[in-house]
């Protein structure tokens, strides 16, 4: 392990969700705060590049036209996509797209019909004791419901070698330690919840590969959930988190990567998304007229009313270089358009079917 | 190393082989308490009754096979499989470990129920003045087949489970054969029968009863039958997807 990290917790109850402030040292911090300026340059390259020359960019997680096929039902249809590190992407879907069985083949549970996917570079059993990069929760029942949570845990950390008292740390960071030794058939989904993120996190992975974690959560831990892997990342680590709520997601995510019927519909950011299928950004500025004119002459239609200037189908980014180079103040930067749900659910409509 | 002990640490941490344990003592206490009183004296007088009557802790096979099936059927039952098969995507060395845990449950169960039956069966025959007919050998063959016996049916329980992890199918095909269908074909035809995997068992542990193979031909039979259903099963969780 080449990172180390602390948690702080304000919780003080088994009920109350605890909030985390979760810190590293992982060195390639940095790396965070420069990957939304080459997001876009680094998917344009890797969309338009062959194969063997995009290998050299260092992906986290690579998908290669994976194919999965139950008897007649095409489960997963030729479906790529590459993940960079220090991201959270969220990987849409409605139920029965193929998430959890796309999921299940990154982490070498299901065998591909067809392609492969690799985690760091490599398949996943060939990583070197892949519990330590790789942390993934699948089901929010995957206990024992009469061992105790504690025991659940110390089972899985003497597999990979784990002192049991790494299994102590990681029952406080998820506020379990008070229900460790009951066993987990009193435990509240949410509990199961925490538990299997426990578990996720005992090796102090790089990727985090969560399948519908916020299922059944309350709107608390929702944000609990929510806050978490935001923290986590923020040390540059990589989180994979499927849901079939988009919304459930949206103030989480960097990404989305939405998939239909097996297919991949659309990999994009979320504010590109909401931009390409008619967002709008508004601004608040002391001088809207002649940011106005300045955004027209780049093509960008825009209206002026409120005190508010709305610029069409274009991205906060955009608006925000071009003020800059106006040398225009800006006050408020805001991407309007249409709700995230209604893009999510015209992506993965009957009609859309790709 | 690491995972046969989590692996071990899965059978300490439930109580579903506490409760095999329990019935097994139970069982045996039972059987052993009423057939060497209330028997009459010429059924457990000589050599071939007192080996029959002191054998009875070859049941601790049944129940080692069951826990060796919960070990793995369990796992499928309750979605451990997922984190166990993450935490070691090496299913060659998952399912080794988990055989080598089944067997050594198997041998607990084997100590316990043989070494209860035997040594409460032999104070109440000599309490009822009964003459110890066995010799020591005979002791011998008894007590250490009947040991490894079981710790035998453990590592098979694994090995069924591994095949049917359907929980329910698995004990209830183990069930089934045991006391149905291996002893109707023994009956029928003790020549085939005395070498499927209970019969051979039994010969472990000396002349239990007739038609049965020698010892250590039982005892081969049996580790064939182990290492046969191992490697099937071994395949099955290869084969098999972890949904």
């Amino acid at each position: 392990m080449n990172g180390s990290m602390t948690f702080r917790r304000n919780a003080s109850s088994l009920n109350q969700m605890p909030t985390l402030q979760y810190e590293s040292n992982r060195s390639d911090l940095p790396r965070r705060y420069v990957h939304h300026l080459v997001e876009e340059a680094v998917a344009d390259y890797t969309r338009n590049v062959p194969a063997s020359e995009s290998e050299h960019v260092s992906f986290v997680v690579q998908s290669n036209s994976l194919s999965k096929r139950y008897g007649e039902v095409l489960a997963v249809d030729d479906l790529s996509f590459n993940i960079e590190s220090g991201t959270i992407t969220g990987f849409l879907g409605p139920n029965g797209a193929g998430k959890s069985t796309t999921l299940r083949m990154l982490l070498g549970l299901a065998k591909p019909t067809s392609g492969h996917a690799t985690l760091f570079g490599k398949p996943y059993d060939q990583l070197e004791t892949p519990a330590l990069r790789v942390g993934a929760v699948l089901e929010a029942t995957d206990f024992h419901p009469g061992r105790s949570g504690r025991d659940h845990l110390r089972m899985l950390s003497r597999a990979v070698g784990l002192p049991d008292a790494r299994v102590d740390e990681v029952l406080s960071l998820v506020e379990l330690q008070d229900a460790a030794k009951r066993r987990v058939k009193g435990y509240s989904l949410g509990m199961r919840q925490r538990l299997g993120l426990a578990a996720a996190l005992l090796g102090d992975p790089d990727l985090l590969v969560l399948d519908e974690p916020a299922n059944g959560l309350d709107p608390e831990g929702v944000r609990w959930l929510r806050d978490f892997l935001r923290d986590f990342a923020s040390g540059g680590r990589t989180v994979l988190v499927s849901s079939h709520v988009l919304a459930e997601v949206a103030q989480t995510v960097d990404q989305v990567l939405i998939i239909n019927h097996g297919r991949l519909v659309t990999e994009s950011t979320l504010e590109n998304l909401t931009a390409r299928v008619g967002g709008a950004v508004r601004v608040r500025s002391s001088h809207l007229q002649q940011l106005a004119e300045a955004l027209e002459r780049e093509g960008i239609l825009t209206t002026i009313s409120d005190e508010a200037l709305v610029a069409q189908g274009t991205t906060r980014e955009r608006v925000g270089d071009i003020a800059f180079a106006t040398g225009v103040p800006i006050y408020e930067l805001v991407t309007e358009g249409s709700s995230l749900e209604e893009i999510f659910l015209d992506l993965t409509s009957e009609e859309a079917r790709p | 190393m690491n995972q046969l002990r989590a692996e071990l640490l899965k059978i300490r941490s439930t109580r579903t082989s506490i409760g095999l344990l329990v019935g097994l003592v139970a069982l045996a206490l039972l059987f052993t308490i009423l057939t060497c009183t209330l028997s009459p004296t010429s059924q457990v007088l000589g050599e071939q009754n007192q080996i029959s009557l002191l054998s009875f802790g070859s049941i601790a096979g049944v129940f080692a096979a069951l826990a060796g099936i919960m070990l793995f059927t369990s796992e499928y039952r309750f979605g451990t499989i997922r984190p166990s098969v993450l935490f070691n995507p090496n299913r060659d060395s998952l399912f080794v470990s988990k055989i080598t845990a089944g067997a050594l449950s198997g041998l607990v169960f084997g100590v316990i129920g043989e070494g209860l039956v035997f040594s409460i069966g032999l104070i109440i025959l000599k309490a009822r003045s009964i003459p110890i007919t066995m010799t020591g050998a005979n002791m011998t063959e008894l007590i250490v087949g009947a040991i490894i016996g079981t710790a035998l049916w453990g590592a098979l329980g694994v090995a069924v489970g591994a095949i049917v992890p359907n929980q329910v199918g698995a004990v209830i095909s183990l069930l089934a054969w045991g006391f149905v269908a291996e002893n109707l074909l023994f009956g029928f035809l003790p020549k085939i029968g005395r070498f499927l995997p209970v019969h051979a068992s039994d010969s472990m542990m000396g002349p239990v009863q007739t038609h049965l193979l020698p010892g250590n031909v039982g005892t081969v039979v049996v580790v064939a039958w182990t290492v046969v259903l191992a490697g099937a099963g071994v395949v099955m969780l290869k084969r098999r997807d972890v949904n």
